[in-house]
């Protein structure tokens, strides 16, 4: 059972350890023979603080990485280490938010995030707490809906609840598995714009797994490619050097952007190519067609 | 429109005519009436009682004690209950979920000596005389007109024996197959009088042994238990071509076109007992004076029953025929049920007869629970291997003395006499509870209660005990 | 308030409404009325005509049994069945009414006595009459075929007498081994016996003449009958109603006990020797008791089948409630652990297609064995038995469908509660078992359906007041109504039915939060 005084324990950092740290990771599933290594010696240092993006291909292996984070699955070998500590199950200080919500449909918005609230923070009183919740449906901007259903919900404020949800507990480190992916690109704009007001006032260590590179790039201050499975690891990561806050509309102008994001998109779209080589057996010739991205547009 | 009705309708003018002008007096009257009858002095031990009854006119008794409020002048409260068959009515009395019921004469005596439920049942008082028919299917019936053309008149002369149906019970055989027959229980009067009428004319109606409890073994006619309501249908889809049963269940054949009533018990033994009303040994003994009073209330609904006006004709029959034909009685048609309850009874649609006596409840000293009843009932369950042992003489009599609890009986009627509400002349005072020897049976033989062994060994069919046993 | 209503009629899974209501608010009316016709008017036709087709049908089937009854019999049947329930109430009422308003009912009951009377009588007139003339009809018609009859049979069984006799007169004139005269003499035989078969056919058809015309029907007869029957049923209602008025009255029966009490307490303070005051003083407190007794008491009503409908209704709750207490946490257990469910699954598939008939008497004894004294018992031991045996056969859907919604709760919900850390009841309780809510509830809703049909078998073998047992008892008193009875309880049992599953959809709608469609 994690409480608020473990966070404290876990929030004193000691300087030479790395926040969260990925040593040697690795998992694959099926029986003995017949086996498919979806991650293999995996390597990953996250900082205090740091808004980390890992961009991959889906199918790559990204949500198996924010499972073994999370402490929702465990390596078969190498470790997950939470200030230097292996993480061996999930808890309130590894917020997870899911690529499809995973909101409880029985229970409102306000509800949702009590659940979560209730069990992260056990000794507050309940003045406290219903101040405590309406605060982050505040944050997420959703005040006029406290009381509606998910059903009754659209997918942006499905995922602005999980957001708030999540946030409310708030972890050490807020993992996010493609939280944007399942919208359309306006709602996603407008969600990616709340994430980074929302990260802005609430400092804290996110790890963002994304298929989008300007969504990364917007985001992030280090962008970690993952390489294409079976058996992906991740690459050398990008710095991102441009200066907060950054403004997605005047980004577009920016060379600095648009170089890395040329860099990243060469080096990913290369790195298919790769492994599409590697995979000729299939016999079937693919077309020669690059996808556009008309997210960021 | 006969007598009983006229002197009713006029009973009724005349009291509406005096009423209104005498209301007040009228009231008051009635008031006091209800008085000498209330004057129970029995000390009750339970005052709401559950009694339970199937759906044959011969409940009469129990439903017109309920309904006429002679259980209600003894202080009771008595709830009148309708049971689906024999054995669950007995289970219901022995679980006590009754306090007491209508029961076929045997069930008493069979729980008693553990044929079937083992319980100790005891009776005080039987309810009636007679009641019973014997149906055969049309085709069959014609057949036993063909086989003896004295049968084939618009009014045959009775009583009909089961020679006629012989020869055809033997083509059967020789086909292969034997006929089938219905009647309602194991231990019920209906089964012996169906096997009596049968083996009275040579025919084997079967055996039953320790491992044949259909009672099948050796038998030239099969009978199965069918429940009364289905006889008439289970006779039209030919899966049974005779059956005995109670009223209304004969007169229904005949009125639908499905059967012709050959004989009545009547013919079979004039003016056996039929029904009983039972309760457990253990309730007997706890609430001796309930008891006392339910019978008491009973006797008077037997009388009433049974009141006959200066020419002989039943008083009160049509008002309990009404009574018992609503739904939560007998509820059989009201014109089906008069039939027989008022003494006519239709064997043909051409052949009706006046049978004053098919039903009696009160007469010939009926509703006194006499041992001899016990007997013979013991009698046919030996003959017909039910009890599987020979027995000596003493053991019969042991037996219907712990059944058969005349004591009750008379308490009961004692008290009736003070209160003037019976004669002197209705109660056998001073029997020893043994009817003298008859031969009133179709085939003749004598019936002494008083030499069960010897009784036995009188007949061809069924089992013979050791002369010997009649002095043990 | 439109979009209210029209929720309201979803939630209430009336849905054939959400046309109508739209229509009145002016809503796309071609559209409406399309619908109308396809939800309404479609299935209100369909009944109209098969009621149609049934009233043209019944008749046309007759048994020896009995008629196939047709809507207005079943009609009849259905007021009958009322009224003997009205006539009961009424009763009940007469017993504990007092005063001027006993003094009213009194003369309305005798008005009406005084109505009917002379009604019963000319009632009774016409049967006699009816009667003689069915007589006459017989006597004119059967009379004369019987004579004929009997003339036809003597004179076949003489012609055969005398064939018989020259056949065996003939037969003295064969040689022995006189092999062609043999034969031909057997073919006479046959011819004999084929016209001696021939002969009893001749009868048979004869027979079946004089049958006819005593099995002539005479609808005035009937019709005379019936009224005379109606009048008297009623008359007899009316003096037991005139007995409840007056002597059986309640307030009447305390008042003449008073008075008698009042002797008995004259006689107690006069009695002068030890031994007689005694027993003035017993006899006093014993009728003191019984006025108790008679100002607590109540009309014994018999069940009327209103009454029963209710019962029935308290018992298939009762055995819903059970099975439900007993199939939920055991469903949990079976969802949640592999290894319960395996012990658990070969007595599910033992026990569920276990029929109600063979459950009760082992219920029975069980139940029996547990209530010593039926009277002093919470619950009438057949009414439990039937309320077991209900749960024993509609638990099964209940289990599987829980055990199926615990085991399939969504893989991110069990997430959350890993990443929450809930412990083991606060995850059943806030993940579990409301995920598996929806699944549980159509679980109960085919549990309840199933147990409202066994229930009637359960009822009809355990004698347990309740529909059961009026079909049992209806069946048995073989009465002319008894067939269109059961088609009352048909009707009864199909809209109890419909309504009680109406229900259930309602609950499931309303634990459904994913809005998932829910089967008619």
């Amino acid at each position: 059972m994690n409480t608020a005084e473990d966070t404290l324990t876990f929030n004193r950092p000691t300087a030479s350890m790395a926040h969260l740290e990925l040593k040697d990771v690795s998992i694959g599933f099926g029986p003995e023979g017949n086996r498919t290594e979806v991650l293999s010696g995996v390597n990953l240092k996250v900082e205090q603080n740091e808004f980390i993006a890992v961009i991959g291909f889906s199918g790559s292996g990204k949500s198996t990485l924010v499972s073994l984070m999370a402490g929702l699955q465990r390596p078969d070998s190498g470790s997950v280490l939470l200030h230097g500590t292996e993480v061996t199950k999930p808890g309130p200080n590894l917020g997870i938010v899911f690529q499809n919500y995973s909101l409880l449909p029985w229970l409102s918005v306000y509800g949702n995030i009590e659940l979560a609230v209730k069990q992260a923070f056990k000794d507050q009183s309940s003045s406290e707490r219903r101040e405590h919740i309406e605060r982050y449906i505040e944050m997420v901007s959703l005040t006029a809906a406290r009381e509606k259903k998910p059903g009754e919900l659209s997918g942006g404020m499905r995922q602005r609840v999980s957001l708030a949800r999540t946030l409310a507990m708030q972890p050490e480190i807020l993992l996010m598995d493609e939280p944007l992916s399942a919208l359309d690109a306006l709602t996603r704009a407008n969600l990616q714009d709340e994430l980074v007001r929302i990260w802005e006032e609430d400092k804290r260590t996110v790890v963002l797994i994304t298929n989008d590179v300007d969504e990364a790039v917007l985001l992030a201050d280090k962008i970690v490619p993952l390489t294409t499975g079976p058996g992906a690891t991740l690459s050398e990561p990008f710095q991102v050097t441009l200066d907060r806050p950054r403004d997605r509309t005047t980004l577009n102008t920016n060379p600095r952007y648009k170089a890395l994001r040329n860099e990243i998109i060469h080096y990913m779209t290369q790195m298919n190519k790769e492994s599409k080589a590697l995979r000729v057996d299939n016999g079937l010739e693919m077309p020669d067609i690059e996808p556009i991205d008309f997210s960021a547009a | 429109m006969d007598s009983a009705k006229i002197s009713r309708v006029h009973r009724t003018l005349t009291y509406l005519i005096h009423m209104k002008a005498k209301a007040f007096l009228a009231n008051a009257l009635v008031v006091l009436t209800s008085f000498t009858a209330n004057a129970s002095d029995l000390d009750l031990e339970k005052d709401e009682l559950k009694v339970g009854f199937i759906k044959l006119t011969d409940c009469a008794p129990i439903v017109i004690a309920k309904e006429k409020g002679f259980f209600e002048d003894e202080g009771l409260q008595v709830e009148v209950i309708a049971q689906p068959n024999w054995k669950t009515l007995l289970d219901n009395v022995i679980s006590g979920n009754l306090d007491g019921a209508h029961m076929l004469s045997g069930q008493p005596i069979a729980a008693t000596i553990g044929f079937g439920t083992k319980a100790h049942i005891v009776t005080a008082y039987t309810l009636d005389l007679n009641g019973n028919g014997i149906t055969v299917s049309n085709n069959i019936w014609a057949q036993m007109q063909e086989n003896d053309p004295a049968l084939d008149t618009p009014q045959p002369k009775h009583p009909i024996s089961a020679d006629a149906l012989k020869p055809i019970v033997e083509e059967k055989l020789d086909e292969g197959e034997k006929l089938q027959m219905g009647m309602v229980f194991p231990v019920s009067t209906h089964n012996y009088e169906l096997r009596y009428w049968l083996a009275a004319s040579g025919i084997h109606p079967g055996m039953y042994t320790e491992t044949d409890t259909g009672g099948r073994t050796d038998a030239d006619v099969e009978l199965s238990v069918t429940p009364p309501p289905m006889m008439p249908q289970v006779l039209e889809a030919g899966n049974i071509q005779g059956y005995c049963v109670g009223e209304p269940w004969n007169q229904q054949a005949v009125f639908k076109d499905i059967g012709v009533p050959v004989t009545t018990n009547y013919d079979i033994w004039k003016n056996n007992p039929e029904k009983v009303f039972g309760v457990t040994k253990e309730w007997s003994d706890e609430n001796p004076n309930t008891h006392v009073a339910v019978i008491k209330a009973l006797i008077r609904a037997g009388k009433w029953l049974d009141e006959k006006d200066a020419s002989g004709n039943f008083v009160n029959r049509e008002e309990a025929v009404r009574i018992l034909s609503q739904p939560n009685y007998v509820g059989a048609d009201y014109d089906v049920i008069k039939n027989s309850m008022t003494g006519t009874f239709t064997f043909q649609k051409s052949d009706q007869r006046k049978m004053p006596e098919f039903n009696v409840f009160f007469d010939n000293y009926c509703t006194y629970p006499w041992y001899s009843d016990g007997v013979w009932f013991l009698t046919q369950m030996r003959r017909w291997g039910q009890i599987t042992e020979s027995k000596p003489a003493s053991w019969y009599f042991e037996v219907v003395e712990e059944v058969y609890q005349p004591d009750i009986y008379l308490q009961a009627a004692t008290l009736l006499l003070e209160d003037g509400l019976i004669e002197e002349s209705d109660v056998p005072w001073n029997t020893n509870g043994y009817k003298p020897a008859t031969t009133e049976f179709i085939d003749g033989i004598a019936y002494d209660g008083r030499d069960p062994i010897g009784y036995l060994n009188s007949h061809t069919i069924g089992n013979k005990d050791p002369e010997g046993l009649a002095k043990k | 308030m439109k979009f209210k209503i029209l929720k309201a009629i979803d939630v209430a899974g009336l849905q054939m409404l959400d046309p109508v209501v739209r229509l009145f608010y002016g809503e796309t009316p071609r559209e409406q009325l399309r619908k109308i016709v396809l939800f309404i008017v479609i299935p209100v036709l369909t009944i109209i005509l098969s009621v149609l087709l049934w009233s043209y049908l019944a008749p046309r089937h007759t048994t020896k049994a009995g008629e196939v009854p047709t809507p207005g019999v079943v009609l009849d049947a259905a007021r009958g069945i009322q009224q003997f329930h009205t006539w009961e109430n009424q009763k009940a009422d007469d017993f504990l009414l007092t005063g001027e308003a006993r003094q009213n009912a009194l003369a309305a009951v005798d008005t009406r006595i005084a109505e009917l009377t002379p009604l019963s009588v000319a009632a009774a007139a016409s049967v006699e009459e009816a009667k003689a003339t069915q007589q006459a009809y017989r006597e004119k018609y059967a009379t004369p075929l019987e004579a004929e009859y009997k003339q036809l049979r003597n004179d076949l069984k003489a012609k055969e007498d005398s064939q018989e006799e020259a056949l065996i007169a003939e037969a003295d004139t064969l040689g022995v081994n006189d092999v062609a005269a043999r034969q031909a003499y057997l073919k006479k035989v046959a011819a004999f016996d084929a016209m001696e078969e021939a002969n009893k056919e001749t009868l048979r058809a004869f027979k079946d003449k004089i049958d006819a015309v005593y099995s002539e029907k005479f609808p005035v007869l009937e019709a005379a009958q019936t009224t005379y029957n109606t009048i008297e049923a009623e008359l007899q209602y009316l003096s037991k109603r005139r007995d409840y008025l007056t002597a059986d009255n309640q307030e009447l029966k305390i008042a003449s006990a008073q008075i008698e009490l009042k002797e008995l307490e004259t006689g107690f303070l006069s009695a002068t020797t030890g031994k007689e005051t005694f027993k003035a003083a017993e006899r006093m407190l014993k009728k003191q008791e019984s006025i108790d007794r008679i100002a607590t008491s109540e009309y014994s009503r018999p069940w009327t089948f209103p009454r029963q409908i209710w019962r029935s209704l308290a018992c298939v709750f009762l055995g819903f409630f059970i099975a439900t207490a007993i199939a939920i946490p055991l469903g949990i257990f079976c969802g949640l652990s592999r290894v319960f469910m395996a012990a658990l699954t070969p007595f599910i598939a033992l026990f569920k297609p276990v029929s109600p008939i063979v459950w009760l008497p082992i219920i029975f004894i069980i139940v029996g064995g547990f209530i010593s004294d039926p009277d002093v018992s919470m619950f009438h031991p057949a009414f439990l038995s039937s309320a077991i045996t209900v749960a024993l056969c509609s638990l099964w859907p209940t289990l599987v469908n829980t055990a199926l919604g615990v085991a399939s709760v969504d893989k991110d919900h069990i997430n959350v509660a890993r990443v929450l850390r809930l412990g083991l009841v606060s995850r059943l309780f806030k993940i579990v078992l409301p995920s598996a809510l929806p699944l549980i509830f159509a679980g109960l809703r085919i549990s309840l359906g199933v147990g409202w049909m066994v229930l009637i078998a359960a009822e009809l073998l355990s004698s347990s007041e309740g529909i059961g047992k009026f079909t049992w008892d209806m069946f048995n008193n073989g009465s002319s109504e008894s067939f269109a009875q059961m088609f009352v309880v048909v009707f009864v049992v199909g809209i109890v039915g419909l309504v009680l599953d109406r229900i259930m959809i309602v609950f499931q709608r309303l634990v459904s939060f994913d809005g998932a469609p829910t089967a008619l």
